[in-house]
């Protein structure tokens, strides 16, 4: 019954915050005309906005940015949760097993060498140049661990993880460093940060999608996830594919990941410590992580994407720089409390 | 991380050290020290009574010893340099058009630009000693006499030494102000590109050229505030950022003195920066007039037109729509002396639309 509360609950949250965040922005508006325009989205008979600037703002910029937040927050704390289990390790996230260094390559082979410039929208050449590059780090993490991906311990899979990693660290690194003029290398340095700045209604429909189908994996997985904490051979005497659920977790992770980057540049963070919240708030059982985990991961993003965009009027702040200030201490006291009492 | 912020902070000195370019209008107090010629050349008559008129009549025999207060370091010339090295694409053009080639023992680290078609004759006999920053051996095996940079961060216990360290060896540094640690949060201004020739132009005794640099500069700008192509017309200046934040112009850099040169308003000129990352609903919000596009090779002007045309949101804007975009080579919104080049350009682009 506490579950349901804290779920309905978290809900409730996330539709306050998320109309609540049409509101806040650079420019500021008069409540009645954001109002109006949502409720001319919502079907109601609202009337027009008295200027077509406003539709623009609330609806154009801010509401797809909204939701696209939504969806990576949820996706990549789902995604933690999963990998979290199927390594054993509780530091792994999505961005464990190389995919965002992966994406990054990606990203800076477009922006410092101009490669695939011009054969389409800047945005879809960005998309795929980082959607191929992570997906191109967990084939090499494959290669690397070959058939063994899904052995028992996932110790081998994450440093295999670290050393793709590092390698295409290496390889941004050495570009910025040789290749890139200062105008580039500043754009590099955004783009690793981290912007839903750039998000409009198609990005946000298709990380929604991806975040809709990452929450009903992460609730089909609860089973076997939880199976799986008694050790590989007890969850396989409870009848789960062990193997299945490992490649699942492991694969699936890279792929929405990749999306997330490739949509919105790395964002580091939510997909480690949300898992962690929730399992100190609600315990370890994956029946709530599965399920808080994605609510509270998109709560999380949506308000620190609003701060991003909102607490210096005229300029973005770089989301990861929010994530990363809001959530430490916030682990930080987390963990301070467990320690207090044992 | 570190050597990412450092990255980071590196364009931004580029940009300082950029605006550095061209005419002082009246007042500038380097250019005050410039007398008309007629008063120079009654001056010539009684040459000692200022250090100023006895500097700015002798070309030939210039007034020796100098001393030039830059970037917190005061150094005294004893003579001309002989074998000077510039660093930075700003600090070799301001020699170049100075005319003084014959005295470079080599040059390093041109912008992201080749240099401009009016100095490629000069710039080619001069030997480039590196790509980018020279590391210290080659430094060293260029023997020089003078150093200049645009950016403090050529002299570095890094690249080769710090700036005094470096005078106690016998080589003679200058920064232009720009890039000065110091002075770089200073705006931008003609007078500061003004006063960076000059202070060249005594260092090698070739105060007249340097006037005559500085005049004909005053000159192409006052023709420009003249015409006011741009007057009334809101911009904003887009430099890049398509996928993530718009990075524009702010108040206080070059592209700032080129957007009052031709009497365009900045829809940002109240922010303290040259450049920043600002939002698309300020930019959406501002609906400028004009829309100003800094073309590099690694983001062309066509890109972001082409990103801008496809956008949900930004193909709506008046200035999309009827394709009121400008173009502008990021060299010259840079503070050297080609950022009178950008004046130029602009100026006609505007009229031209007409």
């Amino acid at each position: 019954m506490k579950r349901l509360v804290v779920i309905a609950g978290l809900i409730a949250a996330l539709i306050v915050s998320a109309i609540l965040a049409l509101g806040v922005g650079s420019v500021s508006l008069p409540t009645h005309e954001v109002i109006t325009v949502i409720a001319g989205h919502l079907g109601l008979n609202a009337g027009a906005p008295s200027d077509q600037l406003y539709e623009q703002i609330v609806w154009e910029l801010r509401a797809p940015r909204i939701v696209a937040a939504l969806a990576v927050g949820s996706i990549l704390a789902v995604a933690g949760a999963g990998l979290q289990r199927v390594t054993r390790n509780i530091l792994a996230d999505p961005y464990l097993l190389g995919i965002s260094s992966g994406a990054s390559v990606g990203a800076v082979t477009v922006i410092v060498f101009g490669v695939g410039q011009g054969a389409g929208p800047m945005k879809i050449v960005m998309f795929v140049a980082a959607l191929l590059g992570g997906l191109g780090a967990l084939g090499m993490v494959m290669l690397l661990v070959g058939g063994r991906l899904m052995e028992a311990s996932g110790t081998r899979t994450i440093l295999a993880g670290v050393v793709v990693g590092q390698l295409c660290a290496a390889y941004v690194s050495l570009a910025i460093m040789v290749f890139a003029t200062k105008d580039a290398a500043v754009a590099v340095l955004n783009w690793t940060m981290g912007s839903f700045a750039g998000v409009r209604w198609g990005d946000a429909v298709i990380t929604i999608g991806v975040g809709i189908i990452s929450a009903i994996a992460g609730i089909w997985l609860i089973k076997p996830l939880d199976a799986m904490a008694l050790g590989d051979t007890s969850a396989a005497s409870l009848g789960i594919n062990v193997e299945r659920t490992r490649s699942v977790v492991l694969i699936g992770s890279a792929l929405v990941a990749s999306v997330t980057v490739a949509t919105v540049g790395p964002i580091g963070f939510i997909g480690l410590i949300i898992p962690h919240i929730v399992r100190m708030i609600f315990g370890g059982q994956y029946a709530a992580i599965m399920v808080l985990s994605p609510l509270l991961g998109a709560l999380f993003m949506l308000w620190s994407d609003t701060a991003s965009r909102a607490l210096v009027p005229s300029r973005e702040i770089p989301v990861g720089v929010v994530t990363a200030v809001v959530g430490a201490p916030l682990l930080a006291w987390l963990i301070w409390r467990r320690g207090g009492r044992p | 991380m570190t050597k990412r912020w450092a990255l980071a902070t590196l364009p931004f000195a580029v940009l300082l050290a950029a605006c550095s370019s061209n005419a002082a209008p009246s007042g500038s107090e380097s250019a005050s020290a410039a007398p008309t010629t007629e008063a120079s050349a009654s001056a010539s008559a009684d040459m000692s009574e200022t250090a100023e008129a006895s500097e700015s009549s002798a070309t030939t025999a210039a007034a020796y010893p100098v001393t030039i207060e830059n970037c917190g370091l005061s150094i005294t010339y004893e003579k001309a340099p002989e074998r000077a090295i510039t660093m930075n694409q700003g600090a070799t053009e301001v020699m170049l058009a100075l005319g003084l080639e014959k005295q470079m023992a080599g040059t390093a680290y041109l912008d992201d630009t080749a240099i401009s078609d009016r100095f490629k004759a000069a710039y080619d006999q001069v030997p480039v000693i590196a790509e980018k920053y020279p590391t210290f051996e080659q430094f060293l095996a260029a023997k020089p006499d003078f150093a200049y940079a645009s950016y403090q961060s050529a002299f570095s216990e890094k690249n080769n030494k710090e700036r005094p360290a470096l005078k106690d060896d016998g080589i003679n540094t200058y920064v232009s102000d720009f890039g000065c640690d110091q002075d770089k949060d200073q705006p931008a201004s003609w007078e500061r590109v003004n006063d960076q020739i000059m202070d060249i132009a005594k260092i090698f005794g070739q105060n007249e050229k340097g006037e005559m640099l500085v005049k004909d500069m005053t000159a192409t700008l006052d023709k420009v505030k003249d015409n006011k192509a741009g007057k009334g017309a809101k911009v904003v200046w887009w430099d890049s950022g398509k996928t993530d934040a718009p990075f524009v112009a702010g108040g206080t850099g070059g592209p700032q003195l080129l957007m009052d040169a031709v009497g365009l308003e900045n829809a940002f000129k109240s922010e303290q920066s040259n450049w920043f990352n600002g939002t698309w609903e300020n930019f959406v919000a501002a609906d400028p007039d004009w829309i100003v596009l800094a073309d590099a090779s690694w983001d062309t002007a066509q890109s972001k037109i082409e990103h801008a045309k496809a956008d949900p949101v930004l193909k709506e804007l008046r200035a999309v729509k009827e394709d009121k975009f400008v173009t502008l080579p990021f060299s010259q919104t840079t503070p050297g002396v080609t950022l009178v080049d950008g004046v130029e350009s602009l100026d006609k682009q505007l009229s031209e639309s007409k």
